[in-house]
């Protein structure tokens, strides 16, 4: 009888610990940013895909457009557009979260499958912060914060600077 | 085809034309079959029969007869009878076993002029001992005379808890965790998306894995076929070789009985709705059933057992359907008291969604948008031959060869497909030198072939040699001493060899008191999976590794099992196992494509506990089980992925009359290390979200045999509690469902 009882408390020890939810939904937190990007000049033939994509480190090398420092991939912009409105929170392939990001950019790509090799890719507008062109501007994403006006302009008569190994 | 023609001249006048083609050996094998077969001589003839039953006079069926001596053997009808045929004049030992019963011995049993008649009645048992086992040695013995640890799953668990899926079977096994169908036998695995086991999984002996990817396809198995399942766990190379370097799990499939028997089996379950409103995704009732349709009979020396199974699920999840039929048949052909061989066939046909993760955490029960309506269509079939020659009392021989063909497509965004034909024969030689020394070698080589578009078109060759003696003192200790050496040969890349020898010993100081211990080497080489894929999906890039080498590891036990009294039952261990060059996915940080390395030196200590006891006049059996894991990435210095610290099981069973009550207890602690590159990387968003898991279910079970009714059932009411969990990140694990069985027997 002794055994019983130990068995029973063990049982109620263990239906006490389950009766708990376990994992349950993230409350939704509006972190990122959001802005406009506006298309000058005629698209390309044969793009693919275009995304809008943020690299935490500067891309110094090729070897620095890897997936570890992608930190960020927009849903794909449509072949065509004039003007795309974005939110990061809800126009993600790969979200982002708070802190500091060397390089944000709209690239593009005419291979049909999706490549994380530099020389697959081409970028057409880079986000420069303060009205400063000279070099990539850095974005700011503090915790719990919509950071907005991120605004690119993508002119295909006059592309931006290329980062290493295209 | 390259075809060369080649004449043998046999001893009487016998011809035999032989075909050599690239990987034939098959048929030199099926040839020396054939030549042992046809040196048989007669004798006169009897027969052994009679009917087993338990202490309340119910037949047992499928309960294992085996006459010792003269390894014959027979299974009992739905009546409990047995017949042992043609056997000869003589003195023998008759066994009577079978799971959750303890084995009866008659000895001195006279045949000598006359058939002879033999009825048992089995007391049943809680505990472990008593128990025959095939896996561990690759014949039949006591589990208590084995050096390692060892569990064995009957068919009334399987039957009782309603699984469909061997798969779910696993997580109910003291020492074992799944990180979705992955196993992890005391750790030994983590999640390797599928890409190799370190698990073996056999099918009654044969290896039975993928020859692409390595990988335990869970769902071919027909569970109702199954008579038990054994799971033996430690490093078992030196019998299995590689995959089996951190156990195996054995199905042995039910005997076919003397009298014809139907069996049919619904079920029939639904999909409780979430806890949390905002998972749930469909109006609709989310419905799971299954239909198994069996037959079994004997014709003359000739014995078939046939079924067909239609299981489907709705699933829970969105893209987490199934559309399942598995084929089964079996074959049994005794062409005399010493030959007999058993044919296999098994077949799996199903169309599934592809769930690969979350959306994410508000979304668990959801795939992205990208990833929903994609299915993937798989076709595998298994043929095997098992073939035993008894060539004198103390020397005989099993050959065991398979042919597996794996055909999956995905209808997925990368359309990856794959077509595998793997090829595998084993001879194993069986022999009792001495009273006290028993001897098995065997020689075994594997061939296979991939055409796919995701891990090229490579083939591998493998071959294995092996040697185990078994030596019982004049004290009552049994040393077992093995040694293995595979070769591989990976396409046109390097191949590689490896040594697993094994030392085990057992020491019975008492009835109630029984030591064992082990010391084995095992080694896995890497799949072709692991080392060939190359693909995209969902923006990730998979690439190859040609410089991918083979683990291995090194193991040890020290295990007892104590028995105080005739209802309590302790079984314990310590264990240690180092893992070296151990084989794991990452990613390659000079170009973000992700790839399968030798990374890890690893070593996982841990002890097991686990306790039997039956109370309330026996009506109430309960087993508790706890297993402590410490697992370390000796490199980097933290816990191993995917491996829980601790585990625990509680059963209980009671029964009264003809009802059956039950209630399971599963706790694992929350996993230390999970995949965080796929969290960083953005593909599973709040991937990191996960808890210990605690899960309660309940059963209850009715059987109507005693009312002259072949009926028995089953309700299961799993997960009661609703509690949210994942085993893989971003993968919501099984919610509240419930299901009802029946069974019919004639």
């Amino acid at each position: 009888m002794k055994y019983f009882k130990f068995i029973l408390v063990l049982i109620l020890l263990i239906l006490n610990l389950s009766c708990g939810e376990g994992i349950a939904p993230e409350p939704i937190v509006q972190t990122g940013f959001s802005g406009t990007i506006s298309f000058v000049g005629n698209w390309p033939q044969g793009i693919t895909r275009t995304h809008i994509v943020v690299f935490k480190d500067p891309l110094l090398s090729a070897g620095d457009f890897n997936a570890l420092n992608l930190k960020f991939v927009s849903v794909e912009i449509p072949y065509g557009s004039q003007v795309f409105y974005f939110n990061s929170a809800d126009t993600a392939v790969v979200k982002i979260s708070e802190g500091e990001f060397s390089y944000v950019a709209v690239a593009q790509q005419k291979i049909p499958n999706v490549s994380l090799l530099r020389k697959d890719w081409v970028v057409v507008g880079v986000y420069y912060a303060g009205g400063d062109t000279t070099k990539p501007g850095k974005l700011v994403i503090p915790q719990n914060t919509l950071v907005k006006n991120i605004n690119i302009i993508c002119d295909f008569n006059n592309p931006p600077p290329q980062p290493p190994g295209g | 085809m390259n075809i060369i023609k080649s004449k043998n001249f046999l001893p009487g006048n016998r011809t035999v034309w032989w075909v050599f083609i690239p990987g034939a050996h098959i048929l030199w094998w099926a040839g020396l079959i054939f030549i042992l077969i046809s040196v048989e001589s007669s004798a006169q003839q009897f027969r052994i029969y009679g009917t087993v039953k338990d202490n309340s006079d119910n037949p047992l069926i499928g309960a294992n007869v085996i006459l010792l001596g003269a390894e014959k053997g027979a299974a009992t009808d739905k009546e409990g009878n047995f017949e042992i045929r043609n056997v000869s004049s003589g003195l023998y030992t008759l066994e009577v076993s079978m799971v959750g019963f303890k084995t009866v011995k008659v000895a001195d049993l006279n045949i000598f002029d006359q058939s002879k008649r033999v009825d048992f009645v089995l007391e049943p048992i809680v505990i472990e001992a008593g128990q025959v086992i095939i896996t561990a040695n690759k014949y039949e013995q006591d589990i208590s005379d084995l050096p390692v640890s060892a569990e064995v799953i009957p068919y009334e668990k399987l039957l009782r808890k309603n699984f469909t899926n061997l798969e779910d079977a696993m997580r109910y096994v003291p020492g074992v965790n799944m990180t979705s169908y992955q196993i992890s036998i005391r750790g030994s695995s983590g999640y390797s998306k599928g890409a190799g086991t370190r698990v073996l999984l056999a099918y009654d002996g044969i290896p039975f894995y993928t020859g692409d990817t390595g990988e335990i396809i869970w769902e071919s198995i027909p569970v109702t076929q199954l008579e038990r399942v054994e799971i033996i766990k430690g490093a078992s190379s030196s019998l299995y070789g590689s995959a089996a370097i951190g156990g195996v799990v054995n199905v042995i499939t039910k005997k076919i009985p003397n009298e014809p028997v139907t069996y049919i089996k619904s079920s029939i379950g639904v999909w409780d709705d979430p806890y949390y409103s905002e998972w749930k995704w469909a109006d609709n009732l989310r419905i799971l059933n299954s239909l198994t349709l069996s037959h079994s009979r004997k014709i003359g020396d000739l014995g078939i057992a046939a079924s067909l199974s239609r299981i489907e699920d709705m699933s829970y999840k969105q893209s987490g359907f199934y559309h399942r039929y598995i084929g089964y048949l079996k074959a049994e052909y005794a062409f005399s008291e010493a030959s007999s061989a058993t044919l296999f066939f098994n077949s799996l046909n199903q169309k599934s969604g592809n769930f690969l993760y979350w959306k994410d955490s508000r979304n668990a029960l959801i795939p992205p948008e990208a990833d929903q309506g994609q299915s993937i269509i798989t076709n595998r079939q298994m043929l095997g031959l098992l073939f035993k020659k008894i060539i004198s009392e103390n020397f005989f021989i099993n050959f065991r060869g398979s042919y597996y063909r794996s055909d999956w497509k995905d209808q997925t965004e990368s359309a990856n497909s794959a077509v595998t034909d793997l090829f595998r024969v084993e001879v194993q030689l069986n022999n009792s030198l001495t009273d006290k020394l028993f001897l098995i070698s065997g020689f075994e080589s594997s061939f296979s072939a991939v055409s796919s578009d995701i891990f090229g078109n490579p083939i591998a060759l493998s071959l294995g040699a092996y040697s185990q003696a078994e030596l019982k003192f004049n004290f009552p200790l049994i040393a077992t001493l093995g040694l293995r050496y595979d070769f591989t040969k990976p396409d046109t890349l390097e191949s590689s060899g490896a040594l697993s020898p094994k030392l085990g010993l057992n020491y019975k100081v008492n009835e109630n008191l029984i030591f064992r211990s082990s010391i084995a080497f095992g080694f896995r080489a890497p799949t072709l999976a692991e080392t060939f894929t190359s693909t995209t999906a969902s923006g990730i890039t998979i690439k190859p590794n040609p410089r991918l080498k083979p683990e291995s590891n090194f193991t040890f036990e020290i295990g007892s099992i104590y028995k105080p009294c005739d209802n309590l039952t302790f079984d314990a261990a310590i264990f240690q196992n180092e893992f070296y060059d151990f084989i794991e996915p990452g990613v390659d940080r000079s170009d973000g494509l992700i790839y399968f390395d030798n990374v890890v030196r690893a070593r996982i200590q841990g002890a097991e506990l686990s306790c039997n006891i039956k109370l309330l006049d026996e009506k109430l059996s309960l087993s508790i089980s706890h297993t402590y894991l410490w697992s370390r990435d000796l490199e980097k210095k933290k816990s191993l992925k995917y491996r829980p610290r601790q585990l625990s099981f509680v059963t209980a069973d009671y029964s009264f009359l003809d009802f059956l009550l039950g209630i399971d207890l599963r706790y694992w602690s929350r996993v230390e290390e999970i995949d965080t590159e796929l969290i960083d990387l953005g593909l599973v968003p709040d991937g990191e979200n996960r808890a210990a898991v605690y899960v309660l279910d309940l059963r209850a079970g009715y059987n109507f045999s005693n009312l002259g009714l072949p009926i028995r059932m089953n309700f299961n009411a799993n997960n009661i509690f609703n509690y949210n969990y994942v085993e893989l990140i971003g993968n919501l694990a099984p919610i509240r469902n419930y299901s009802f069985s029946l069974e019919l027997i004639f």
